[in-house]
């Protein structure tokens, strides 16, 4: 489904094949803000039409294909505002539409379940809902600023009391929420017991399944695309 | 299980090998992530930063710099140093290294080898979970009550150590890190009844 052991991507295949093939590359453009109807066009094409780069988008779609980046990547000032662009979509995702609805299947399995368990884990999920957000905050509200003050040439000691973007800081964040989100898979699939709630455990487990796919993808970008390239820019000032 | 993703520095000066060995590592099911590096002293700088697990090393590129290399490994006792070769290299040399593994064995193989050599604990991971034991039940109870270690240390007479290892155990046998999620497991196998845990 999500993880998949798609082809490695090349310029020349055609985008409608490999969408097919892995439907989340849908995601990838959704967060990108790319048109859909891609008719018969290569990947190639589509980046020229969408003006992305071409290494940008290979290195995002092949890891989406379960591709690792490699470490030599010649990166641009202008993907850096590709790359804030589609992490700002996928907080977007994240915040608007992937939480509400795990949240909107716990209220109905909280209907059929009303076990404590159940109505622990839910306040577990809210926990840890509030953290992902406090994350996501801590990106818009520090860390993209800080990017965006980079690309404009603005020295990053700036007059008003700014919070400082630190990169360990950011790692921190990551891993405690992979933890937990790990810890509710693992919950509800090896112990709560189960109460007629068969189809709704399913569709929570596969989103956090999803969820969990796309906040690995996104925490690789930040961690060994966004910062290696951010670190570049600031040396060559 | 292997969700995990293993940092390697690969010391290699043909790009082609590296991006080769890349992609076999791509295929072996555990996610690698492969950092080229240019001299030794890149790979020190980034076992310094802490989750580099393995080395991979063409030899050409520490002849002569045995001392340095050496060093290397003092400094760095959990790094796992690897010899790709595909060339003659003195025996002598060979000899420093962790782990020799050949350019020409299958690329199944070559993965297959990086793969059991990169965390044994991965492969306890896959082991049956096993129950835990009677210690480790105490020890759980307790950490649901919101017990700091130094609290089930005083309370179970046993040192703070102790008390981490048998968490770090619990952790592995249940796959659940949070304290929060150890409450609910300990609800849900009856370790702990739901009235005993206030609030």
């Amino acid at each position: 489904m999500y993880q998949t052991k798609g082809n490695f991507i090349r310029p020349e295949m055609k985008i409608s094949s490999l969408i097919f093939e892995n439907p989340s590359l849908l995601l990838l453009m959704e967060h990108l803000e790319m048109d859909f109807i891609v008719h018969e066009k290569t990947v190639k094409q589509l980046c020229a039409t969408n003006n992305i780069s071409e290494e940008l988008f290979l290195i995002f779609a092949n890891l989406y294909n379960g591709f690792q980046p490699t470490e030599h990547q010649n990166l641009t000032r202008e993907d850096l505002t590709t790359i804030i662009k589609f992490l700002k979509n996928s907080h977007n995702y994240y915040e608007n539409e992937k939480y509400p609805e795990i949240r909107s299947y716990f209220e109905q399995l909280h209907e059929q379940n009303n076990s404590a368990e159940i109505q622990l884990i839910e306040k577990f999920f809210d926990e840890y809902f509030k953290e992902v957000k406090e994350h996501l905050h801590y990106e818009n509200r520090v860390a993209f600023p800080y990017f965006y003050r980079l690309l404009k040439n603005e020295p990053s000691g700036n007059t008003e009391k700014q919070e400082k973007y630190s990169v360990s800081e950011y790692q921190e964040h990551h891993t405690d929420i992979e933890f937990k989100l790990n810890d509710l898979k693992e919950l509800l699939l090896k112990h709560v017991p189960v109460k007629n709630d068969r189809v709704l455990r399913r569709k929570i487990i596969t989103s956090l399944c999803e969820l969990e796919n796309d906040l690995n993808i996104h925490s690789t970008i930040e961690e060994t695309i966004l910062i290696p390239l951010v670190s570049k820019i600031e040396h060559d000032e | 299980m292997n969700r995990e993703i293993k940092n390697i520095a690969v010391l290699e000066p043909s790009q082609i090998v590296f991006e080769g060995l890349s992609n076999v590592l791509s295929k072996s099911g555990q996610q690698f992530h492969l950092l080229r590096t240019d001299d030794l002293n890149e790979i020190q700088n980034l076992a310094a930063l802490g989750k580099l697990e393995l080395a991979i090393i063409n030899p050409s590129q520490i002849q002569n710099k045995n001392k340095e290399f050496l060093s290397a490994k003092k400094n760095h006792p959990g790094i796992v140093w690897i010899a790709l070769i595909y060339n003659f290299f003195d025996q002598q040399l060979l000899s420093l290294f962790d782990k020799v593994i050949n350019i020409t064995d299958s690329g199944e193989s070559i993965a297959e080898q990086i793969k059991n050599l990169s965390n044994s604990e991965i492969h306890n991971n896959d082991v049956e979970h096993e129950q835990l034991s009677e210690r480790e039940i105490d020890v759980l109870k307790l950490i649901v009550k919101g017990f700091s270690n130094k609290e089930v240390a005083d309370n179970l007479n046993i040192s703070i150590h102790t008390v981490i290892s048998h968490r770090k155990n619990i952790s592995q046998k249940t796959g659940i890190k949070s304290q929060s999620g150890l409450t609910i497991y300990a609800i849900s196998n009856k370790i702990i009844l739901i009235e005993d845990f206030a609030k």
